[in-house]
């Protein structure tokens, strides 16, 4: 498999300061990572440096020939008393880089957005205005816009938070199946073991209170002692 | 209203043109910008500017008293240096948590409001000057006045029409575009100084409170009928057009000041707005979705 990210002695933080021992892994096409851990234990800020928000305070985050990250932040980002339809949020999503100063970008790539939309299955809500959408189409809307610039690796942070066990299944399903069909590395964020264990195949535990990180096959990760304290002998009947 | 008031008006038109229409070009550019303002959440980023944009032309005017008139007494200069200041200073408090930013937006405009008052009485014989900024009160525009406001809806015009979607894309989820690859801190930079471009020039030719309602008020009221952003925009910037015309024309028919006048027509479009975005929605039979929400 093709690897698109992958990091070496990797310390994040928050000015100059580490808040999680290094950590290595390589994340390549067709793999499914969660980070997972405690409220507060250093995910997000994992998560934001791999994106590039945040600096690595010291390692390597390198970005192979092939990477585009297509993003989907916490349902709360968007202000949904800005007026937009589903095909406008998706829309917003298409333009990389300096690609917004070239007039006819968006007429020449409507089929991305098209494939997105289908895809994520919303594209019968396209006039549709977002803000009245149930949470669970929210995300599939908020998971098109991240698709509209055709990435390599889909980065989700928290994205079944607002969801019920239900919902949440079918979000990653969904997910499961654009893994398939586009080819995609999927990262992402979750306090959910139990469910994400069905879907990953790779995991990161973070913990900042037990300075502790752990990366690797999903089976290997929940194996180890700070994760099973936590959460138990979650994958016991798949992966255990 | 009085025909023949109005009839009267557009007979004087000789007389009226040029502010009239400066007016209307500054009230559309700045609807359009506003767009920007309102969902940014950056009201007070305006009224601060107007305000420190005032406080650069006062400036301008005391040296101008005190040292002679040359190039660097130009209120333009003044007004564009003391807002490249005010942003240069938001944008450094922008990484700093959000009542940072807000408490910086405080700061810029106490400063600018209290600083045009106190220099308006060391230039007493610039008085009338000084009214007609804070409140625009200002019935006449200067032809070189006038060419400045054409230079510079050109410019901004042809700029926003160019980078809307990168400006769009910061504004909402300014993480995303990062992640995108969009050059987010460039774009908040150009966007932020070409409002302080538009809000500098405008509050020299038409005074500090119209200029503020009308990076505010169109917005809202066009944000009430839009379905999304650009049209939001464009909307806004023909809403800010009507009341740019409008509120010169009605202080015309009921002598009213200027300013006060267009900030009036401006926030009566939004009470319009209000009501038929309203009735609207209420029309509009909640579509279900064509999918089971899930």
């Amino acid at each position: 498999m093709k690897a698109l990210l992958s990091v070496e002695s990797l310390v994040v933080g928050y000015h100059q300061k580490g808040i999680l021992p290094p950590v290595e892994f390589t994340v390549s096409r067709g793999e499914v990572w969660g980070i997972i851990g405690p409220n507060g234990s250093g995910k997000s800020t994992l998560l934001k440096t791999l994106l590039g928000l945040l600096r690595p305070v010291s390692g390597k985050l390198s970005r192979h020939d092939g990477l585009t990250l297509g993003y989907v932040p916490q349902r709360t980002v968007l202000d949904l008393a800005v007026p937009a339809r589903v095909i406008d949020v998706v829309s917003g999503g298409l333009d990389r880089g300096w690609s917004f100063l070239n007039p006819v970008y968006l007429r020449r790539h409507k089929s991305q957005i098209a494939r997105a939309m289908q895809d994520t299955q919303v594209d019968a809500l396209a006039r549709q205005q977002f803000s009245t959408l149930s949470e669970g189409q929210k995300q599939r809307v908020m998971i098109a816009r991240a698709l509209a610039s055709d990435p390599s690796l889909l980065v989700l942070d928290e994205p079944t938070s607002a969801m019920d066990a239900g919902a949440e299944r079918l979000m990653f399903e969904l997910l499961g199946e654009l893994r398939a069909s586009r080819d995609l590395a999927v990262l992402l964020v979750s306090h959910h073991l139990p469910v994400l264990g069905e879907f990953a195949t790779h995991a990161i535990y973070v913990d900042r209170d037990k300075a502790f990180i752990q990366s690797g096959e999903i089976k290997a990760v929940c194996a180890c002692q700070p994760c099973m304290t936590r959460y138990g002998n979650v994958l016991g009947g798949k992966n255990g | 209203m009085d025909d023949l008031s109005v009839q009267l008006f557009f007979e004087s038109w000789e007389l009226f043109r040029e502010p009239a229409i400066a007016a209307m070009l500054l009230g559309g550019l700045l609807g359009l910008l506003g767009v920007y303002v309102v969902i940014k959440r950056m009201v007070f980023f305006s009224a601060a500017l107007s305000q420190v944009a005032g406080l650069g032309v006062a400036l301008s005017f005391w040296v101008k008293v005190v040292f002679g008139a040359s190039w660097l007494t130009s209120p333009y200069l003044g007004a564009a240096a003391t807002c490249l200041i005010a942003v240069g200073y938001i944008m450094s408090q922008r990484t700093h948590a959000s009542g940072g930013r807000d408490s910086a937006l405080g700061l810029i405009f106490l400063l600018g409001s209290a600083g045009t008052l106190a220099v308006g009485t060391r230039i007493v014989q610039e008085v009338q000057d000084i009214e007609s900024l804070l409140f625009g009160s200002a019935v006449v525009v200067l032809p070189e006045d006038f060419n400045m406001v054409l230079f510079t809806v050109a410019a901004l015009g042809v700029l926003h029409l160019w980078w809307h979607r990168g400006f769009v894309a910061v504004s909402i989820d300014a993480e995303d575009a990062s992640v995108r690859g969009l050059r987010a801190n460039l774009l908040e930079w150009v966007l932020l100084l070409s409002l302080a471009a538009g809000i500098s020039v405008s509050t020299r030719v038409l005074g500090a409170l119209p200029t503020f309602a009308f990076s505010v008020l169109p917005a809202m009221a066009a944000l009430k009928l839009a379905p999304n952003v650009p049209r939001a925009m464009v909307i806004a910037a023909i809403l800010g057009a009507f009341a740019g015309f409008g509120g010169y024309l009605a202080a015309f028919l009921y002598q009213l000041p200027v300013g006060a006048s267009q900030a009036i027509v401006a926030a009566v479009l939004v009470m319009i707005c209000g009501g038929i975005g309203a009735l609207i929605t209420k029309s509009q039979k909640i579509s279900p979705s064509a999918q089971p929400a899930r």
